[in-house]
């Protein structure tokens, strides 16, 4: 898995200088940086209701993200020894543990009049910053050393992302957040406190605080009775001292007469609250968010029970009413989410299983724990995704087309897209290029040098101009007779649509519609090489001896069960390999010959037994491949994997006797599913 | 609080004060100037800036924590957490002048040999950055020229993986006999050793041409090795380089074997060096000692920082000195140990000497809420008069103006004022010895020492200080309790209590760890033991007792608490962790010592979560 990403630098890093230097030889003028808009917390909200337009008038949105890490440990990278449950399993950690840092968004629309693509990028940045308190556990995320490096290496700003990055919160935790305000303000709370609470009953125990106490309530009863007074001749109230002048300021709160209290601690305000509350029937303490979110303390004055039940009302539905507009604020970069979804528009991304899984986990809601429920969930909200690489690697077409290249997303652009990769606009030896056009605040501009930096929006707009490529090559006719109707219901993409690399490794797909995983065929992919991996004939074994590599562990099983028992031998990291043998029997065999030689000890015939150098230290543990399963679903992350194994401790010897059963139900389960 | 906070950080400390910033660029010449500073000066004072402290209210240290929980605590946090800056000041206090040399280094972990290390990946709180980047911090600085740093331990363990040759190390084992493939092998490279050794020496006038010297390059796999001639030989154990080295010390006078490592860790190779005579063997062998010497260097990165700071033996000063010296432990010397006495004694051998300053301050006062540096100084200015000029001789530049890493100045500082006021060191043949021993700091330092130590004594010595506030209570007389549902609070909880069976008769009290579990404190002894056999034998009681626990009420020692903390099952919700740890089947397993003495912990009277310091 993040083998993928040095990878993907490296092409990157290729594409780019072989671009550059073509640029340079092409057009040594100055050429104009690529256009994206940067769009940060500033500028979101005008650049959110730009790009709604764009989106509404869109024909596909493609999409790239990038993130602070993807493998919180070496042994959950991607192996081809994952079945398509651990695979999922995996692409969830990473998921539920990284960050989003960039959001790349770039609509592209069909321009008639131009006969050319017009594409928006932007590349928005993201931080998960936390704007509400929604259950007490502050926000944290993972970063991967290397990804970090790696971003830096593109000279991302890092200072922008966290100082100025937009936050978001998911729709899961909107409507909790929701849940509890509407929870807190049904039962009847009064709008005294701050936070709805009622001040307790507390016995006064000093004596300064009877004294306070008392004088109040002569204060207030003065207040009233001015108040109450037929023809009151001055304006103002005239307290019995003249300090009070600054502490007892009357004013009108709602139409009502009323005292603002200032220059009080919180501990007399409690006070306070307590005699407005023993002694007064028609004065309530209130207390109100006043600007710039300072609160302020009133007495007010009210003329029955009707009119105070009525102004409480009032306060309430005021206070309510600003709960939800910081809660719709803390929605920030979830709006561009919802955006996409409502509009139903065709999602293109390259490779964006991980991708997907990021966006539901961090907008949606937490994943679920199989693929088969994420898929369905996913698709209620991006109801049509297409995946470039995967059109590239299946599509017959484009297959010939690629000559069997890389498919990596830089590679893909220079190979589809020289005309735009290579800054050279209406070329004549690119003629046949689909002409895309990149504009960002109404400055359109076709000729552009693509050694601009390497961010989300960029490659938002790659995969943009792959895909609008591809849907040209195998047949879909942009210039002619190119409707508005939805690219995604077009016969030519049907079979594509909604299909994406659960494993890349694996060429393991996954159908977004139904929940059906499939594996591509030999032919198709190249990489495929471990076509016949039977998990049910793997044991995973740890904590070994350090010196034992690949070779030493085949050759120690291989003395005891037989030259041909052992089909391979894979390292997940130091101190763990997968063992594949020729026959389930032998899973079984091992396991137990295992469990017998430790138990029996130093008896002359075991230490004999060629397993015990794999044995040696009294540390080697073994399972079936379940337990990897297991394993890869526990939310902590290891860095070594016989550490994060040795945590679950014990399970693995009750494990042992019932792993015959498991095989046996595991050998059934897959007979049905060849049938 | 907030508020306060924030007045201290813009107004007390003017841009004056001169902190050195170091990155990748300048770290080099910083060493050097470093190295003088703490040979000067008596202490050296260090402050952190970390990405994160918990993950959750209850993984804070809270004040019903034991010394091993809040280890265990501190040591989560140090492992899953990084450090971007590294403030170092050393100084010296004399009289009621302080002269102090911060440097304030920016981090970070980058993998620069390419061997995942120092640290795959890291966790950030968001709260952290978010309020770092209100002070200005240039993350592009810390992560673009941020320097890079190996532990004491991942530098022996990259020794193995840089591909960099090393001088060789013979081990002798006489225990084991030479068995005949080793005499085979021996002998087989001895001959080639020499046969090569005889060729480079004999002066080959006669065959001059070229042909001839590169045929009997290839057929005796001659080279060069930096102008010298030298030969390979292929090994495929770390047994055969022994024998390898075991032949060449033979020809030791002239000849200087040189380690290949593999790409795979071990050696690959043994590479043998002819030298022309003693003068150049000499010589040689000292260049391949610099060339090591800088490698490390490259490899050790800030470390090299920690390493001076620990051959110095100067006391350290710190803040908090559990959270910074965990986190120092695991990121520049080893990997933490389980338990808190190992942590102190593997300490011990790096730092002897390390002041806490917030326990230096409980001498003096109910500091108890002092949770940060500038509110401790300002309790001082209100209470005490006891000035302090602050010295540092080296003036700011320009493009420092952006200053970080003042905190360490302020530690010193009020490390002098404490000292001034508690009248340590004023005599003036002060040195570093008798400052030392002056007895209050003579308790304060190694706070983790006497901690870890189970000694009665210590235990309540600590308790006198806290007495103003606090109420002894001893472990045993803890009951964690959850499951009660939700949206209530300490008070209604208490009540419901109180009538649900004669445990509560007695006084007992009731607080909220976290929102989903509550811990209660039965101050009369026994009873909480009796309250747990209640509900572990929940069959023979009835009444509300028997309600609530029908509606999920659980409850648990703080043995089970110390388990969990034991056993790293850090869940967000305590009662989470605290369900998992009761389920794990083998929980009988860590209970084997039960005749330790109950360790006394603190009851504040207070609430004990400051929920606006998450």
């Amino acid at each position: 898995m993040n083998r993928h990403r040095p990878a993907r630098a490296l092409s990157r890093a290729l594409a780019l200088s072989f671009s550059s230097t073509a640029a340079a030889a092409a057009a040594p003028s100055s050429l104009p940086a690529f256009p994206l808009k940067q769009v940060t917390k500033s500028n979101f909200e005008p650049a959110l209701a730009e790009l709604r337009s764009h989106v509404r008038a869109a024909d596909f949105v493609a999409i790239d993200l990038e993130m602070t890490g993807v493998t919180s440990a070496p042994w959950r990278e991607s192996f081809e020894f994952d079945r398509s449950d651990v695979r999922y399993l995996k692409v969830k950690d990473s998921a539920e543990k990284f960050a989003i840092v960039q959001f790349g968004v770039c609509p592209f629309r069909w321009d008639s009049s131009k006969q050319a693509f017009i594409a928006y990028p932007h590349n928005f940045y993201i931080f998960p910053r936390q704007e509400l308190t929604i259950d007490g556990s502050s926000y944290e995320f993972l970063c991967q050393t290397a990804s970090i490096d790696f971003l830096a290496k593109y000279q991302f700003d890092f200072n922008a992302c966290i100082r100025e990055g937009i936050s978001y919160i998911s729709i899961q935790q909107e409507g909790e957040v929701l849940r509890r305000l509407n929870l807190a303000y049904e039962d009847d709370a009064p709008a005294t406190g701050y936070n709805l609470k009622e001040v307790r009953d507390v016995p006064l125990l000093r004596m300064g605080d009877v004294l306070f106490t008392e004088r109040m309530k002569n204060r207030f009863n003065e207040w009233r009775d001015w108040l109450l007074q037929p023809q009151s001749g001055e304006f103002q109230f005239q307290g019995s001292s003249n300090d009070s002048k600054q502490q007892f300021q009357t004013l009108f709160f709602k139409m009502r007469p009323a005292i603002s209290l200032s220059g009080f601690t919180s501990h007399q305000l409690r006070l306070i609250q307590l005699v407005i509350r023993k002694n007064f029937e028609d004065l309530s303490y209130v207390c109100v968010n006043g600007e710039n979110c300072v609160s302020q303390q009133l007495v007010v004055f009210t003329v029955s029970k009707d009119d105070r039940d009525l102004i409480m009302k009032e306060i309430k539905d005021e206070r309510r009413k600003q709960a939800e507009m910081k809660i719709q604020a803390a929605v920030g970069f979830r709006h561009v989410i919802d955006l996409l979804s409502s509009e139903q528009k065709l999602i293109v991304g390259h490779n964006c299983f991980l991708d997907i899984a990021h966006v539901h986990n961090k907008f949606v809601g937490p994943l679920p724990l199989t693929a088969e429920e994420f898929v369905s969930s996913i698709n209620k909200y991006f109801p049509f995704i297409i995946d470039t690489k995967i059109l590239l690697n299946t599509h017959h077409i484009l297959q010939q087309r690629m000559k069997k290249s890389k498919t990596s997303l830089s590679s893909a652009f220079a190979m589809l897209c020289p005309h735009i990769a290579l800054s050279v606009s209406g070329g004549l030896a690119f003629d046949s290029g689909v002409k895309v056009e990149a504009q960002v605040d109404n400055l359109r501009c076709s000729n552009w040098n693509s050694g601009a930096k390497h961010e989300a929006g960029y490659d938002a707009f790659m995969t943009g101009c792959i895909f609008a490529q591809a849907c040209s090559h195998v047949g879909i006719d942009f210039k002619h007779h190119f409707s508005c109707e939805n690219l995604a219901y077009n016969e030519k993409l049907q079979k594509h649509v909604n299909l994406l690399y659960l494993s890349w490794t694996n060429a393991d797909i996954i159908d977004l519609s139904t929940g059906n995983k499939v594996t591509e065929t030999l032919e198709t992919n190249p990489k495929r090489q471990f076509s016949n991996i039977l998990f049910e004939n793997i044991v995973l074994i740890w904590g070994f001896p350090s010196k034992l590599k690949a070779r030493d562990i085949r050759n120690c099983i291989s003395k005891v069960f037989g030259l041909t028992s052992v089909t391979s031998v894979y390292h997940l990291d130091e101190t763990a390999v997968f063992v594949q043998f020729s026959n389930t029997e032998f899973v079984f065999n091992f396991l137990s010959l295992k469990e017998t030689l430790e138990k029996s000890g130093d008896d002359p015939v075991s230490v004999l037994n060629p397993l015990t150098e794999l044995l040696e230290g009294g540390n080697t543990r073994a399972a079936a491949y379940e337990a990897y399963k297991d394993i890869c679903s526990s939310p902590m992350s290891k860095v070594l994997f016989a550490d994060q194994a040795e945590v679950f401790g014990t399970k693995w010897k009750t494990q042992l006797v019932e792993s015959k059963v498991a095989i046996d139900i595991q050998k059934d389960e897959t007979s049905v599913q060849k049938t | 609080m907030a508020l306060i906070r924030k007045r201290f950080f813009c107004s007390e400390f003017p841009k004056k004060w001169a902190v050195k910033q170091v990155t990748k660029s300048n770290f080099a010449e910083s060493l050097e100037e470093m190295k003088g500073h703490i040979s000067s000066s008596d202490f050296v004072a260090v402050s952190l800036q970390k990405t994160g402290s918990f993950s959750a209210p209850w993984h804070r240290a809270l004040p019903f924590d034991t010394a091993e929980t809040a280890y265990c605590k501190a040591k989560r946090s140090a492992e899953r957490y990084q450090l971007f800056q590294f403030a170092v000041c050393p100084f010296s206090v004399d009289s009621s002048k302080l002269v102090a040399y911060p440097y304030n280094y920016l981090l970070f972990p980058r993998d620069e040999l390419k061997v995942g290390m120092p640290c795959y990946n890291f966790s950030c709180q968001t709260s952290y950055l978010t309020s770092m980047a209100r002070e200005g911090f240039d993350f592009n600085a810390c992560i673009y020229d941020g320097i890079s740093y190996l532990s004491r331990a991942q530098e022996s363990e990259a020794k193995v993986w840089i591909g960099n040759p090393r001088s060789s190390l013979l081990v002798v084992d006489s225990t084991s006999s030479p068995s005949v493939a080793d005499n085979i092998f021996s002998e087989r490279i001895k001959s080639r050793v020499l046969r090569w050794k005889n060729a480079c020496k004999k002066p080959n006038k006669s065959t001059n041409d070229a042909l001839m010297s590169s045929l009997r390059k290839l057929i005796s796999g001659s080279e060069y090795y930096e102008s010298r001639p030298c030969i390979s030989i292929d090994v495929c154990s770390e047994h055969q380089v022994q024998l390898a080295l075991e032949m060449l010390r033979e020809f030791s006078d002239e000849l200087v074997p040189v380690l290949i490592p593999g790409k795979s860790g071990g050696t690959q190779a043994v590479r043998v060096v002819l030298t022309s005579s003693k003068e150049d063997k000499d010589l040689f062998e000292r260049e391949l000692q610099r060339l090591e010497e800088e490698e490390n260097k490259k490899v050790r990165g800030f470390r090299e920082v920690i390493d001076l700071i620990s051959a110095s033996q100067k006391p350290i000063v710190s803040y908090n000195s559990l959270t910074d010296l965990t986190f120092i432990h695991s990121k520049f010397i080893a990997p933490l140990p389980p338990t808190l006495d190992e942590f102190a004694s593997s300490l011990r051998h790096v730092f002897p000497n390390v002041l806490d300053v917030s326990h230096l301050m409980k001498v003096i006062g109910p500091l108890r809420k002092m949770t940060n540096v500038p509110l401790a100084i300002s309790y001082l200015n209100n209470h005490f008069f006891a000035p302090v000029d602050i010295e540092i001789p080296y003036q700011a530049t320009e493009n420092e103006s952006r200053i970080h890493g003042h905190n360490v100045v302020r530690i010193s500082h009020l490390f002098a004022k404490l000292c001034s006021i508690l009248k340590i060191g004023h005599s003036s043949t002060t040195s570093d010895s008798t400052i030392l021993s002056a007895p209050a700091l003579e308790e304060y330092t190694n706070v983790f020492d006497a901690l870890s130590t189970s000694s009665e004594e210590s235990v309540n010595e600590d308790i006198s200080v806290w007495t103003k506030n606090t109420r002894k209570v001893s472990c045993e007389q803890l009951v964690f309790l959850w499951g009660f549902g939700g949206g209530k609070t300490a008070g209604k909880l208490k009540s419901l209590l109180n009538n649900s069976h004669t445990t509560f008769s007695k006084e007992f009290d009731i607080r909220f760890v976290d929102k989903s579990c509550a811990v209660i404190v039965f101050w009369q002894p026994g009873l909480a033991e009796t309250f747990i056999d209640v509900m572990n034998n929940i069959e023979e009681i009835s009444g509300p007792l028997r309600e609530m626990v029908s509606e999920g009420l659980r409850a648990a020692s703080y043995e089970t608490y110390k388990r969990v903390c034991k056993l790293d099952i850090w869940e967000a919700d305590l009662a989470e962790s605290l369900d998992k740890a009761l389920e794990d089947p083998d929980h009988h397993l860590t209970e084997v010592n039960p005749i330790v003495t109950p360790i006394e912990i603190q009851w504040s009277g207070d609430s004990m979560i400051n929920y606006n310091d998450l």
